[in-house]
């Protein structure tokens, strides 16, 4: 359980926040480079961390994150025109370049200088693996450019989607790390999805219901190992990274591509679930891709237009109570983001944490939870900045394997654990 | 017309959520496994808890004084030295939580560890001082809990240990 004050301050990221001021440490995925397809396209409407912003790219193929709102009457600049160099309000024809700066009033005499007095607050935004980053913090404390593998290795080698979740980050995030419920919630998938079934992990998985658990810190966040029976002895381990304060990555399944999350807060009831798949050493295959396409794995169906998925709160997620009594699926939800997803909501939009009971599996969410309240009060009294700023801290992956006994995993699986250049996953 | 799911997981409909109590307090043994674990325990059992009790088994982690054998006597006890019967603790336990320290003897985990197993009683090892251990001192006690705990938590500061335990209700 976490107090009410405790569960506040962690599940409250809106601008001047002490939650807040810790996202607005990194670099976070705002949209998918492909939702600005080309100079001059349509912009986007953009929330995060509870902030109203609008993404475009000019002409010039130059991305701004702006305020949504027009400074001039506070009409929305998502219905302003995409023209040389700038984004025009439709109402007055104010115009902003993707700083933000407004650069013509034409009511005003351009001699004024009046548009030079008129500045949107922007953020940066680039593009890196697919991905358009934004760091919404000081710019004086801007940390280098995210380094995690998946947005690092060649395009053709990893898949990236994002879906609408409707509840707070916290409990979503608290799922990826929560490995207790991949024998239950999920059993109907391991053996089923394209994208995980053919794993001698997963007969490991289903054999033992039983885990023990092993939370180690991390430089950057946290190791979650779970250790199931093997054969002759042996220990079957899942390693889980948690890199603060919201990027999971899942233990790998045999040489299936690996995956994994940000939960990324649009404001404290909603959160975008940011989903990679990815292969070190070699491109996706076609039908990988379709697979993803198709919302197999960690992706999903949607909503067409949108990045809703497709089963939602509103048609209860297409539950399926004939396939749950079958064994088909354990909840009757298809498809396992949202089989979390569906359990997450339910919860309410944000969960209070006070009439929870965690049993002792649940450490590695307990810890997740003490080092984000560690992190948070050291930035807030100290000004220290957070775990997972340095790109050393994302120069990480998730590791399955088989190891004696008597062999920890956190050194038997060190080099595994570490971003190597070319090299494999190490997987079962 | 909403869906179920929809309609109930709105803000206005988490305030019906039943406020009753819907668990009882869990009983959980906190022991000390050596001496430098033993003041972490001691300032632990000091905070006001719901059925938490503090015990310590540094005296097995000792080598026996000159000449003697050692002795199962007294190996386990309270923070005010008096002698405690490990089956009886653990047959009143929920959940037994030992304390060690990277780089120290942690034998005592074995011990409890077998009469957690043959009670059924949940384990929890958690090591403490992993910033300043090696990373050889930290593996030989893990590896020492390894097998008698079922959930093992390296942790870099002590603090973690009041939140675990306020987080399971204590």
């Amino acid at each position: 359980m976490l107090r009410k004050e405790q569960n506040d301050l962690l599940t409250q990221t809106g601008p001047g926040t002490p939650m807040g001021q810790l996202f607005r440490c990194y670099w976070v995925p705002a949209l998918l480079a492909d939702e600005l397809p080309e100079n001059e396209c349509p912009p986007v409407r953009v929330k995060l961390l509870a902030e109203r912003l609008l993404a475009f790219r000019d002409s010039e193929g130059r991305y701004g994150l702006i305020d949504e709102f027009c400074a001039h009457r506070g009409v929305s600049l998502w219905f302003g025109r995409n023209e040389e160099s700038g984004l025009r309000c439709p109402y007055h024809g104010w115009k902003y370049d993707v700083t933000g700066q407004c650069i013509e009033v034409p009511s005003e005499p351009e001699e004024s200088g009046f548009c030079r007095k008129i500045k949107l607050k922007s953020y940066p935004l680039v593009e890196r693996g697919g991905v358009l980053w934004t760091y919404m913090g000081p710019p004086e404390k801007q940390p280098p450019l995210p380094e995690w593998e998946f947005a690092t290795v060649p395009a053709d080698h990893s898949f990236i989607s994002k879906r609408l979740q409707e509840c707070n980050w916290l409990q979503a995030m608290e799922g990826g790390i929560d490995s207790s419920h991949v024998s239950f919630l999920h059993r109907g998938e391991l053996n089923r999805d394209p994208l995980f079934k053919g794993s001698k992990g997963n007969q490991y998985n289903l054999t033992d219901a039983k885990p023990y658990f092993e939370v180690v810190e991390s430089a950057g966040g946290l190791l979650v190992g779970a250790r199931r029976n093997a054969e002759n002895g042996k220990y079957y381990w899942r390693i889980t990274q948690w890199v603060m304060p919201s990027f999971t990555m899942i233990p790998p399944r045999a040489d299936h591509p690996v995956h994994g999350h940000f939960w990324i807060p649009i404001d404290d009831e909603n959160c975008w679930a940011w989903s990679f798949d990815y292969c070190a050493t070699k491109p996706l295959t076609t039908e990988q891709l379709q697979a993803m396409h198709d919302g197999k794995g960690v992706h999903v169906k949607y909503v067409p237009g949108t990045f809703r998925p497709l089963a939602n709160k509103d048609n209860d997620y297409l539950v399926d109570r004939a396939a749950q009594k079958a064994g088909k699926t354990f909840s009757g939800v298809e498809g396992i983001s949202m089989q979390d997803a569906s359990l997450q909501e339910s919860m309410g939009p944000v969960v209070d944490r006070s009439k929870e009971n965690l049993v002792s599996t649940d450490n590695g969410i307990i810890m997740a939870r003490h080092r984000l309240l560690r992190a948070v009060k050291a930035l807030t009294e100290k000004g220290i900045m957070p775990p997972g700023v340095d790109p050393a801290h994302q120069r990480v992956r998730s590791a399955s394997m088989v190891l004696a006994q008597d062999q920890p995993f956190k050194d038997a699986a060190r080099d595994a654990l570490l971003v190597q250049p070319n090299v494999a996953h190490v997987s079962v | 017309m909403r869906s179920e799911s929809a309609r109930v997981t709105t803000r206005a409909e988490a305030r019906y959520r039943i406020e009753a109590p819907n668990s009882q307090p869990r009983a959980v043994k906190v022991i000390a496994l050596d001496a430098a674990s033993e003041p972490v325990v001691k300032r632990l059992a000091q905070l006001p808890w719901n059925r938490a009790s503090f015990l310590t088994a540094s005296a097995f982690a000792c080598p026996p004084a000159d000449g003697q054998a050692f002795s199962m006597t007294g190996w386990l006890s309270d923070l005010a030295g008096r002698t405690k019967d490990l089956v009886d603790e653990i047959a009143s336990a929920d959940l037994v939580v030992m304390i060690a320290t990277a780089g120290e003897n942690a034998r005592a985990g074995s011990l409890i560890g077998d009469a957690c197993a043959a009670r059924r009683v949940m384990t929890t090892g958690l090591v403490l001082g992993t910033a300043a251990a090696s990373e050889a001192a930290l593996s030989q006690t893990l590896g020492q809990l390894r097998p008698h705990s079922m959930m093992l938590v390296a942790a870099g500061d002590e603090d973690y240990i009041e939140d675990m335990l306020v987080a399971l209700r204590a």
